[in-house]
């Protein structure tokens, strides 16, 4: 395919998007996060109702460390450790794992509210409905194209295969490592983030073996 | 563009313009991926390493906030899971949804996978993990 813009363009065309957003929202996007929480809708909409309950963050913690306390019956005199608020859903069980002891990033901005993720996976589907489309490369098919043919597997149901299990291992992975190739790949790591930096070198690292492999002996 | 209306404005331009730039650089095309990976051709490679070099530069000079972020011990294991499903399905989390939109219908099987692993990533993490995994893109 000689379509394909060149990698400048490319290059130019991912920092304007991230630079962008950063810039106008003072936020991060990320693309896995964006699933995570459109898949938790339900969970979302409440802690948004409870935010939206308690305009103010104090207020929020405050009341949410007293629940807590009333819950476990063990109420103290100041509600510490804060109470991570933008992973109010995701917080461990009753158990006490070891997680819940760690102080939340205080300055993190709210999450983007639940709508506009969902908005997000929409536009990158317009998006790339539009590239394909005015590149002349739209083309409806049962395939996956000529390279997963000749490098996975030419059958129907072994690529269903691979393909459901690929995207566990992505849906999987990019949780546990709290991002992916937008979220820690370009944002994290445009901010310098040592968390970011080690995953997109170990998942990059990952990618470039299995193909090698993919390529070369299977 | 803080407000509620203005984020939903700002992820709706991001999207649409992150859904472009991804297909016209070729992430959808496995066979692309799999010559980006195994350095056959270093074109997308660049494409991605310049971006977010350009995204480095800029971060620097605009003095962007940075929100503080910890190597966890979900961090290596994800990415190495991660890292495995792209070169086998050929999809991170945004480019199933390119796939299908270019026309490659059995990327819905990739996304209906991804569905899968990100429940049942938060099932085990609440189970078994207790991780406090954090989330870019907050």
């Amino acid at each position: 395919m000689s379509n394909y813009w060149p990698w400048w363009a490319g290059a130019l065309g991912l920092a304007v998007v991230t630079i962008n957003y950063t810039v106008t929202t003072d936020r991060s996007f990320g693309v896995s996060s964006a699933w995570e929480r459109v898949l938790q809708w339900r969970a979302e909409r409440r802690v948004e109702r409870m935010e939206a309950q308690f305009g103010d963050d104090r207020l929020l913690t405050e009341a949410l460390a007293s629940a807590t306390a009333e819950h476990f019956g063990t109420r103290t005199g100041a509600p510490t450790p804060p109470y991570p608020v933008s992973g109010a859903a995701a917080a461990p069980g009753p158990q006490g794992g070891p997680a819940t002891s760690e102080p939340a990033p205080v300055a993190s901005p709210r999450p983007a509210p639940l709508v506009s993720q969902a908005a997000l996976l929409l536009s990158i589907f317009l998006g790339g409905w539009l590239a394909a489309v005015t590149a002349g490369r739209f083309d409806l098919r049962l395939d996956m194209g000529d390279g997963f043919r000749d490098l996975v597997t030419d059958s129907p149901p072994h690529m269903i295969g691979v393909l459901f299990v690929g995207g566990v291992l992505v849906g999987f992975g990019t949780r546990l490592a709290g991002g992916c190739s937008s979220g820690h790949g370009l944002n994290g790591c445009g901010r310098l983030h040592p968390d970011s930096m080690v995953a997109t070198a170990v998942f990059f690292g990952a990618a470039v073996v299995v193909s090698f492999l993919l390529w070369k002996v299977v | 563009m803080r407000t509620r209306g203005g984020v939903l404005v700002a992820n709706i331009i991001a999207g649409l313009a992150l859904g472009f730039v991804v297909a016209n650089i070729g992430f959808g095309d496995y066979a692309e991926l799999n010559r980006m990976f195994t350095f056959q051709d270093l074109r997308m490679l660049l494409a991605f390493g310049g971006g977010v070099a350009m995204i480095v530069v800029v971060f620097a000079l605009i003095r962007v906030r940075r929100t503080p972020g910890r190597v966890h011990p979900g961090v290596i294991p994800g990415a190495v899971l991660f890292g495995t499903g792209w070169a086998v399905s050929g999809g991170c989390p945004a480019i199933p949804i390119v796939q299908v939109a270019s026309g490659y219908l059995p990327a819905l099987v990739t996304i209906v996978g991804i569905v899968v692993g990100v429940r049942l990533c938060r099932w085990a993490n609440a189970r078994y993990f207790h991780l406090d995994v954090g989330s870019c893109g907050r």
